[in-house]
């Protein structure tokens, strides 16, 4: 992975992005949330990475840190060379036109007093890429690519359903050509028929126009279908990296294993032949991780070496990464 | 023949708002027999949380039971009493809500509320319904279930919680226990959790079920018969391997085709069933789903087709399986045993 490659757009190394939580009346000690502690990883132009865990992972976090919705509080994001992590305000806006963000509530993300023609205009505005008929016809033209038509550029965000919705938000990311999107659970807030859809037009729209993807979300069925490889993060960490199928046929960490048998498959007789693997107790505190692995404290595999040794993320052959000391033998 | 436990027939709520009358629910009508595991599914706004709603009599203004029966172990419970609701909710017929964070009041600790159904309904002295409310945590795998007792919602996990819930809904052994949307807060682990709690329960306390979700996967996993609704009525009904590998509605086939599959190695393009819900403030005189279906004809937009009638349980509200209907290609559901 450290290799020189031309074709990796971002590149996230040891990324962390802690919260500080007062603690005390006056505000003396301070306690960090380990939002997402020392995760490395890197997505290839064209493709889509997945990111999946379950809630509190710290997967919107990463996506936020790498637009740089949040300060990093450690670590590398390296955007197709450039090291956005430490960069100003200033000198990020350039990248904030390559790096674009589509978010999960189609009800939040619109300004309700923009027309819609105006949301997916003001990033046009923002960043002087076009005025006039040409913006308008710019508009005009995203709007009929996201499957909508220009009548309804004149329309506020009420008049529309929950997918309507998101493809506007889809339509705004697209304004300003960007190479990467980063997809923060886009689908989730969809109901069951409409989800394809959007999963669809993501789809083409990334032939088309040679999109990267980070597309972030919990539910397995969905990511596997979307993405070419896949991160599986829990409580910070990233617990294995590898291309969609082989996470799916193989997964290594016994934590994808269990998050694996724990979805129930929309088919009778296979879902209830399916030997279903149930964790016990909750995702620990991020505020209190157990020492050494994080996964430890619900791993019916965990040994004494778990709870003092924190696994690396370690190539376990052609790119399948896995942090878990069960590879060790 | 199975008892009948609970029998709804014809059963039309509407909310009447200040731009009309939203027909949420419009004629429908379904048994569930005792012991038996049934699965509502539906999108938003298919009217199946307001058909739970109306069996539970807790709908909210401006909502109404415009029409029909729900006769519970013979007897319509539309005609009853809010008195007569209240010694029947929580003690024959229990409930559990999607939003574990919200369906449990924050200023009472978890056991005070398990102790008031059992207080209020099998009047136990307070000594006799905490040592239930312990036994029932304990029932539902709550760890320490002693201490847990004294513990307040917000001291309890997202899954706890539903867990909490749970014991309260089954704190009085209900004939029937309705289900909305248990799992959709939660995450898959604890989703797994829940649905085990669940299944085990069900053989344990002999208890009927109504399960009403969205997740095709987790009906498949828990019901043995399935109602796929849409547009306030019910589209189909089966047994899950019917529904799931033999549909005769387009709308079930149509749902089934969306859904990517974990299991499957293939990767292929997902088939949406283009376009949206229809809006029952102005519903559609023929077929809810005509507008969005591939196989529509003309009557399907004119009237609305009646049931049709595969065998004896399994029926589907289209008029493609009219015998004069033209013999279309229609593709089916889930091929069984591929994975």
């Amino acid at each position: 992975m450290n290799k020189v490659n031309n074709n990796v757009l971002l590149e996230v190394k040891n990324l962390k992005k802690y919260f500080p939580v007062r603690k005390g009346f006056f505000g003396g000690e301070t306690q960090y949330v380990k939002a997402v502690d020392d995760i490395t990883f890197h997505i290839n132009k064209g493709e889509t990475f997945g990111l999946v865990g379950e809630s509190g992972c710290g997967k919107s976090t990463t996506g936020r840190t790498i637009i740089r919705l949040y300060d990093v509080t450690d670590g590398e994001v390296i955007f197709d060379g450039a090291e956005l992590g430490k960069m100003r305000e200033s000198e990020l806006k350039p990248f904030r036109k390559r790096i674009q963000m589509i978010f999960q509530d189609p009800y939040a993300s619109l300004n309700t007093r923009m027309t819609v023609g105006d949301i997916i205009g003001e990033p046009i505005d923002i960043h002087n890429l076009a005025t006039g008929k040409k913006r308008q016809e710019i508009i005009y033209d995203l709007l009929e690519r996201v499957g909508l038509n220009k009548e309804h550029a004149n329309r506020y965000p009420h008049e529309f359903s929950g997918g309507q919705r998101q493809r506007i938000g889809i339509a705004r990311a697209l304004a300003v050509e960007p190479d990467f999107i980063i997809c923060d659970e886009p689908i989730s807030a969809l109901d069951v028929s409409i989800q394809a859809q959007v999963v669809n037009m993501l789809e083409d729209l990334q032939k088309e126009m040679g999109l990267t993807y980070l597309f972030i979300a919990h539910d397995l069925s969905m990511v596997k279908h979307i993405s070419d490889r896949i991160g599986v993060m829990y409580l910070g960490k990233m617990a294995e990296i590898a291309t969609s199928d082989e996470l799916y046929t193989k997964p290594l960490h016994p934590y994808t294993q269990a998050l694996l048998s724990a979805i129930p498959i929309p088919d009778p007789e296979v879902t209830r032949a399916k030997q279903r693997e149930v964790l016990e107790g909750d995702v620990p505190s991020p505020l209190n991780p157990p020492s050494g692995c994080r996964f430890r404290t619900r791993c019916k595999y965990a040994m004494a070496k778990c709870a003092e040794v924190e696994p690396k993320l370690k190539d376990v052959g052609g790119g399948h990464m896995v942090a878990c000391h069960l590879m060790d033998k | 023949m199975a008892e009948k436990l609970l029998d709804v027939k014809n059963l039309k709520t509407s909310f009447y708002t200040h731009v009309g009358e939203v027909q949420a629910v419009r004629g429908v009508s379904f048994s569930l027999n005792k012991g038996e595991a049934l699965g509502i599914v539906g999108e938003s706004g298919s009217g199946k949380s307001v058909t739970s709603m109306s069996i539970m009599k807790l709908l909210q203004f401006p909502g109404k039971i415009k029409d029909g029966e729900i006769l519970f172990k013979g007897e319509d419970l539309v005609k009853k009493s809010e008195k007569h609701m209240m010694s029947i909710r929580g003690n024959e017929i229990a409930m559990i809500f999607q939003d574990p964070m919200t369906s449990l009041n924050p200023v009472y600790t978890v056991g005070d509320q398990i102790m008031e159904a059992i207080i209020r309904h099998q009047g136990l002295s307070k000594q006799k319904a905490k040592k239930k409310a312990i036994e029932m945590l304990k029932l539902v795998g709550i760890p320490s279930p002693e201490k847990r007792v004294d513990n307040y919602p917000h001291e309890f996990s997202g899954g706890m919680r539903q867990r909490a819930m749970i014991a309260i809904a089954l704190s009085c052994q209900p004939d029937l226990l309705i289900a909305d949307e248990p799992t959709t807060a939660l995450d898959v682990t604890i989703q797994a959790q829940i649905l085990e709690l669940m299944k085990d329960l069900k053989e344990k306390i002999n208890t009927s079920i109504i399960l009403i979700t969205h997740d095709l996967g987790v009906v498949a996993d828990v019901c043995s018969r399935i109602i796929v609704m849409y547009g306030g009525l019910v589209m189909e009904e089966g047994t899950a391997e019917e529904i799931f590998y033999d549909p005769k509605h387009p709308y079930t086939m149509g749902l089934l085709k969306s859904i990517p599959r974990l299991d499957l190695g293939q990767k292929k393009r997902l088939v949406p069933i283009e376009g949206s819900p229809p809006d029952l403030l102005k519903p559609p005189k023929g077929c809810p789903f005509a507008a969005r279906c591939p196989y529509a004809m003309r009557i399907c937009v004119e009237e609305r087709p009646p049931y049709f009638y595969v065998n004896e349980g399994h029926r589907s509200m289209c008029w493609l399986l009219h015998e004069d209907a033209p013999d279309v290609k229609v593709e089916t559901g889930v091929k069984r045993g591929i994975a």
